[in-house]
């Protein structure tokens, strides 16, 4: 992988990396990308591509409030400021 | 070998040697980071205490990647810290309801992404049968734990070999369930569409029995499936689960390390002395399977991962410009440099231009796995591989590259792709260190794989490493720690 595609990579990824760290990665990625190649091999006509682990059906919970009353006091417990019930955050602007 | 009844008893009536015990052991093996026998004893609502239930005041550890409440969720990770879960994953609530004690939460490679918990950013983990080499990973602590004597039972994740891989390194038994079979709630994602909760034991009654409260259906699991098919066989019970009549081996040269070739043929001979007749068989999947695993998991842990950016969780900078900074700050500090490179990679194969070059190939790939192991399955009841093709290597460079190690990852990665149950069966030591093999089954016949394990421990019987002969359970009964 050479190096402007693993910039933008990292770019789209959010994250930031120095040189040092670029080099290593161009190594062990594109160590992992030459070996993929030994899929371009094999023969995967009139394959689909598998799309659920063992179900087919898409399951879904009921549309209802969760039941367990203590969850958002235990939340708001590990906070690490706290005015009344809302939590403070550091100014970002 | 302790009794779940011995376990029972020197938990429950000797809590103090227990810990002191456990906390000396530990100083050496770094199986935890962190524990508290008492922090959970007896506490969950409704959960059963003493009595006849086989489980209850059963002591067992959680890798620190499942939610245990009141205890750290760290994924081994600095991006987490001390993050506390301040809820039950559904395997927890269930096996607290069923008794069972959480003591504490084990090492392994950050975010389950590793072969030999060296991954983690939280401390080292040493094998106890040569504490010069790894435990294995990604499940390292938990593996240890058990092979130590520090619990009878503990639980991992198994997204490529996580649980079977440790279990093997650390001659113990390591089962990796079929997907759904134990709800993935409260379980950090990191593939989703691969991973599973898996058991670790020093026995398979004990799994079994673990399986048997923590398995089923969860409405907060949409892919959760129903317990196994056929009947429970209880640990000093006769046997209800006939043997299979056939299994089969892989063919050819493995290129397996000698002791893995030692134990691979020794497992055969055993299993032939039950009487079922064994097979060579070759399969065409093998060889892309690396390439198709490790495509999934890579694309699937560049979304999952989005979700540590300082925001919603975990440790960040004290100061950042603006959002972007932020987030890009958070991950770029407190991800180590395995996470990185799996998230790079995942978003990678991902990109327009290469998805159908590599995401939707390996997809495809995927279902060549799932036809071939379901062809396999027709004509036997058992597909029996080696887990890794090394026993435990030493840490550091002196070891395998992680590169290599991503190689040696052909035989568990199988099971993974084609949602399958299989468990890790110790096969004896070789040179001082132990040997693992793994029986595959298909979907939901755990028990069959227990009950085979079972049987096959009388012609194969587990060793225990040199230092720790015996349980901290044996030693508590022997008036150890008062």
């Amino acid at each position: 992988m050479d190096r402007d595609e693993l910039e933008l990579t990292a770019e789209l990824a959010l994250i930031d990396l120095d040189d040092s760290r670029l080099k290593a990665f161009e190594n062990s990625v594109g160590e992992l990308l030459d070996h993929f190649a030994v899929m371009g091999s094999f023969d995967v006509t009139g394959l689909s591509p598998t799309t659920h682990a063992l179900q087919e059906e898409n399951r879904l919970r009921h549309d209802s409030a969760g039941t367990d009353p203590e969850l958002p006091d235990l939340i708001l417990e590990q906070a690490s400021d706290l005015e009344d019930r809302f939590i403070s955050i550091p100014n970002v602007l | 070998m302790s009794s779940s009844t011995d376990w029972k008893r020197a938990f429950s009536d000797y809590p103090g040697p227990y810990e002191r015990l456990v906390r000396a052991a530990d100083t050496e093996i770094g199986a935890f980071l962190d524990f508290d026998p008492s922090r959970r004893t007896n506490a969950a609502p409704g959960s059963v205490s003493g009595g006849d239930d086989p489980l209850a005041d059963l002591p067992f550890a959680v890798k620190d990647n499942i939610a245990v409440r009141d205890f750290q969720l760290s994924c081994g990770s600095k991006i987490l810290g001390d993050h506390v879960a301040p809820y039950d994953a559904t395997v927890i609530s269930r096996l607290t309801a069923a008794g069972m004690v959480p003591v504490g939460k084990t090492n392994l490679d950050e975010f389950g992404m590793g072969s030999s918990t060296d991954n983690s950013a939280l401390g080292q983990t040493h094998n106890p049968w040569d504490l010069t080499r790894v435990p294995g990973g990604s499940s390292g602590g938990s593996a240890a734990a058990v092979a130590a004597g520090l619990v009878p039972i503990a639980l991992g994740s198994d997204t490529g070999g996580s649980v079977r891989q440790p279990a093997a390194f650390c001659g113990v038994y390591g089962l990796k369930p079929t997907y759904g079979m134990l709800s993935r709630y409260g379980l950090v994602a990191y593939a989703s569409s691969l991973e599973t909760i898996g058991i670790i034991g020093a026995d398979p009654a004990t799994i079994e029995e673990t399986l048997h409260s923590a398995a089923g259906m969860d409405e907060r699991d949409q892919t959760s499936i129903a317990s196994p098919r056929g009947v429970r066989v209880h640990s000093a019970g006769t046997s209800e689960t006939s043997l299979p009549a056939r299994a089969a081996f892989l063919a050819g040269d493995l290129d397996l390390d000698e002791p893995t070739r030692a134990g691979y043929q020794r497992f055969r001979s055993a299993v032939e002395e039950l009487g079922v007749a064994t097979e060579e068989v070759e399969l065409s999947t093998t060889e892309v399977a690396v390439s198709a695993y490790y495509t999934i998991a890579t694309a699937e842990a560049s979304a999952n991962l989005a979700r540590f950016n300082g925001v919603r969780y975990g440790n960040r900078p004290i100061y950042a410009e603006n959002p972007e900074e932020l987030v890009r700050r958070t991950r770029s500090e407190g991800f180590g440099p395995e996470v990185l490179m799996r998230i790079l990679l995942g978003t990678y194969v991902l990109r327009s231009g290469f998805q159908e070059q590599y995401y939707q190939r390996a997809q495809k790939i995927r279902t060549a796995v799932r036809n071939e192991l379901d062809a396999l399955f027709e004509h036997y009841e058992l597909l029996i591989l080696p887990v890794f093709p090394t026993v435990a290597f030493p840490h550091g460079d002196a070891g395998l590259s992680p590169f290599q190690q991503k190689l040696a990852d052909r035989f568990t990665t199988l099971a993974n792709l084609a949602a399958l149950p299989a468990l890790s069966i110790p096969a004896g030591v070789y040179g001082g260190l132990p040997v693992g093999i793994q029986a595959m089954g298909p979907a939901r016949s755990e028990l069959q794989l227990l009950e085979f394990a079972r049987r096959l421990a009388t012609k194969l019987p587990v060793e225990h490493p040199p230092e720790y002969q015996e349980s901290i359970c044996d030693r508590i009964l022997a008036g150890e720690g008062a």
